[in-house]
C-alpha cells in the first residue's frame, strides 16, 4: 500500500543549501533594517527570532516557486508529446 | 520565627530595600520608618491594648489586620448597633463590650483606640480619646469640618499622643515608587493630576427596619457625611500635593444628584478642579451611575503619564521598536491601510495605545496592613512619625474645601489659617 521513499544525499544537500541561503537572506534583511532604521547593532542577535521566522517564510516561498516550476515543466513536456 | 516571616513578606520596605531604594524611600516618605523591619523587630516583644469604636464594615477590615499583627491586642469593642458589636466579638471574643464610647475610654487597660464611625462623630470621639490620654487611629476623612480638623491637629500637639488618620495610600509601596520618580523629575514637570472614581450602584446598605436607615446608610445624609468628597476624594487628593510638593490655592466645581433620587442628601455626581499656585490643575470626578472608567489616579508629566493604582508609566515617546519590527509594520501598513486619494483635514487624536511599563510588579496590598502596623509600633515607642498627620490633615482639608465649593457653587480659596 505504501511505498518506501528514499531521500538521497543529493536531495538533502540541496535542501540544506536552500535553507541556508534563506537564512542568509533573512539575516541580510535584518542587517538592512538595522541600517535603514538606525537601530542598535545588538539587534542582529536580539532579533534572531524574527530572522528565523523570515527564513522559514523564504523557504516556504521557495517550495511554492519550485512546485510551480515543476508543474509548468511537466505541462510543457506533456503538451510536446 | 513567624513574626520574622510576617515582616519579610509583608513589609514593603523590605521589598524597596531589596531594590536598593530604602534610603530614598525613607527620605521622601519619612513616616515609613514607623513600619520598617527594624522598628517591627524593636516592638515585637510588646503589645498595645486596643479598643475599637465602631466595629462595622471598615472596623472589621482593620481588625482583620490587627488579628495578624503580633504587637496588637484588641481588649475592648464599642458600638451602638448590636449586630456590628456581635461581629466584632466573633473576631475578638475576649474583648470587653461597650455601647458608650466614653465608658470604653474610661477603661485604663485600653491604651489606644480605632475610631471607625460615621464622619460626623470623628471629631468628638477623637478629642475625647486624646483628652483621656489614648492614642488614636481615626478613619478618614479626619472630621466633618475644616475647623474640626485643625482643632484635632492642635489637640494632638497639645497632648503629645499618637494620632493617625486612615490614609492608607501614604503607606502603599506602589505609590511611593511612582512618586519618587515624579518628585525627582524623571518624567519632566507635573502638568496635570487626574483623579476619578466611577461606580454603578446606589451606595446603599440593606437595613433591617426603616428606623435604622440613617444609622446604617449614614453616607447618604448630610447630617453625617459629606458624601463622595469625604468618602472617595479624600483618598486621592493627596496625590497632587505629593506630586507637586505644593498645596492647591483654590477649588471650584459642581455637584448634583442626577440619578439616585431616592431621598439621599449627598451628591451622586461631582466634579471638582483644584488649582496649584503654578497653575497646574488637579481634578476629582465621581459618578455612581456608570462604572466604565472605574477608579483612576494619574499624574501627567511632560514626558510621561503615571498611573498610580495600575502602577505603570506611559512614556510620551515609547521606546522605538526594533528595525525588523518597523519593517513588518511598514509592510502591514502598505498591505492593509486604505488608499488615500486626498489628504484629510482632520485626524482623530486618539488616546495612546502604549501598554506602558510596570513600576513595581511585585507590590501587593493597598498599604492598610502597613499603616495599621505603623500605628501599633508608634503606640509602643511613643513616637509620632514625621509628617504623617500633616499629609492626612491636608487630604481631609482639601476634600472638605472641595465639598464646600460644590455646595456654594463658588471658587473657594484655602485660607492661611488652615495651613499648618
Amino acid at each position: 500500500m505504501f511505498k518506501d521513499s528514499v531521500i538521497t544525499a543529493k536531495f538533502k544537500k540541496r535542501e540544506l543549501t536552500i535553507a541556508l541561503v534563506c537564512f542568509g537572506l533573512a539575516f541580510i534583511v535584518n542587517v538592512c533594517c538595522v541600517i535603514a532604521y538606525s537601530c542598535p547593532w545588538v539587534e542582529i542577535f536580539t532579533q534572531i527570532g524574527f530572522v528565523i521566522v523570515f527564513a522559514l517564510i523564504f523557504y516556504a516561498l521557495c517550495i511554492v516557486a519550485r512546485l510551480l516550476a515543476l508543474a509548468v515543466t511537466r505541462l510543457i513536456r506533456k503538451c510536446r508529446g | 520565627m513567624k513574626d520574622e516571616k510576617l515582616i519579610d513578606r509583608r513589609s514593603f520596605l523590605s521589598k524597596i530595600g531589596g531594590m536598593g531604594l530604602a534610603g530614598a524611600a525613607l527620605s521622601a516618605f519619612p513616616w515609613m520608618e514607623s513600619c520598617s523591619p527594624d522598628r517591627n523587630r524593636e516592638t515585637s516583644r510588646e503589645k498595645v491594648r486596643l479598643g475599637i469604636i465602631g466595629p462595622g464594615s471598615r472596623g472589621q477590615y482593620l481588625m482583620s489586620f490587627l488579628k495578624e499583627i503580633p504587637q496588637a491586642e484588641v481588649v475592648a469593642l464599642c458600638d451602638i448597633y448590636e449586630p456590628n458589636l456581635n461581629l466584632g466579638s466573633e473576631m475578638f471574643p475576649k474583648a470587653e463590650r461597650y455601647t458608650d464610647y466614653r465608658r470604653l475610654l474610661e477603661n485604663p487597660e485600653v491604651e489606644a483606640v480605632f475610631v471607625t464611625t460615621p464622619l460626623d462623630r470623628h471629631f468628638r470621639m477623637v478629642m475625647d480619646a486624646l483628652d483621656a490620654g489614648k492614642n488614636v487611629y481615626c478613619e478618614k476623612a479626619m472630621a466633618y469640618t475644616i475647623d474640626q480638623c485643625k482643632q484635632m491637629y492642635m489637640k494632638r500637639k497639645e497632648t503629645g499622643r499618637i494620632l493617625f488618620i486612615g490614609q492608607q495610600r501614604l503607606f502603599d509601596p506602589k505609590y511611593h515608587k511612582a512618586m519618587e520618580g515624579v518628585v525627582r523629575g524623571d518624567y519632566g514637570p507635573v502638568v496635570n493630576v487626574r483623579n476619578y472614581w466611577f461606580r454603578n450602584g446606589d451606595w446603599r446598605r440593606p437595613v433591617p427596619s426603616p428606623e435604622y436607615e440613617r444609622l446604617i446608610n449614614w453616607r447618604l445624609y448630610r447630617e453625617y457625611s459629606r458624601g463622595l468628597m469625604t468618602e472617595l476624594a479624600c483618598h486621592q487628593l493627596q496625590n497632587g500635593t505629593l506630586a507637586t510638593g505644593m498645596l492647591p490655592e483654590k477649588v471650584m466645581g459642581s455637584g448634583n444628584i442626577i440619578y439616585w433620587k431616592d431621598g439621599r442628601e449627598v451628591f451622586d455626581s461631582v466634579c471638582a478642579i483644584y488649582t496649584f499656585p503654578n497653575g497646574v490643575n488637579m481634578t476629582f470626578e465621581s459618578v455612581i451611575s456608570n462604572a466604565h472608567f472605574g477608579m483612576g489616579e494619574q499624574i501627567l508629566c511632560k514626558d510621561a503619564m503615571i498611573d498610580l493604582p495600575g502602577s505603570r508609566i506611559y512614556r510620551e515617546t515609547p521606546p522605538a521598536k526594533s528595525g525588523i519590527e518597523q519593517l513588518i509594520g511598514e509592510i502591514e501598513q502598505g498591505l492593509f491601510s486604505n488608499s488615500v486619494f486626498a489628504g484629510t483635514s482632520w485626524n482623530p487624536e486618539n488616546a495612546s495605545s502604549d501598554k506602558g511599563i510596570s513600576i513595581m510588579p511585585e507590590a501587593d496590598g493597598d498599604g492598610t496592613r502597613e499603616i495599621v502596623q505603623a500605628f501599633c509600633n508608634s503606640c509602643i515607642t511613643g513616637k509620632m512619625p514625621p509628617r504623617i498627620l500633616e499629609e492626612a490633615y491636608y487630604g481631609s482639608v482639601l476634600c472638605l474645601l472641595g465639598d464646600e465649593a460644590l455646595l456654594q457653587g463658588k471658587t473657594l480659596y484655602l485660607e492661611d489659617k488652615y495651613r499648618i
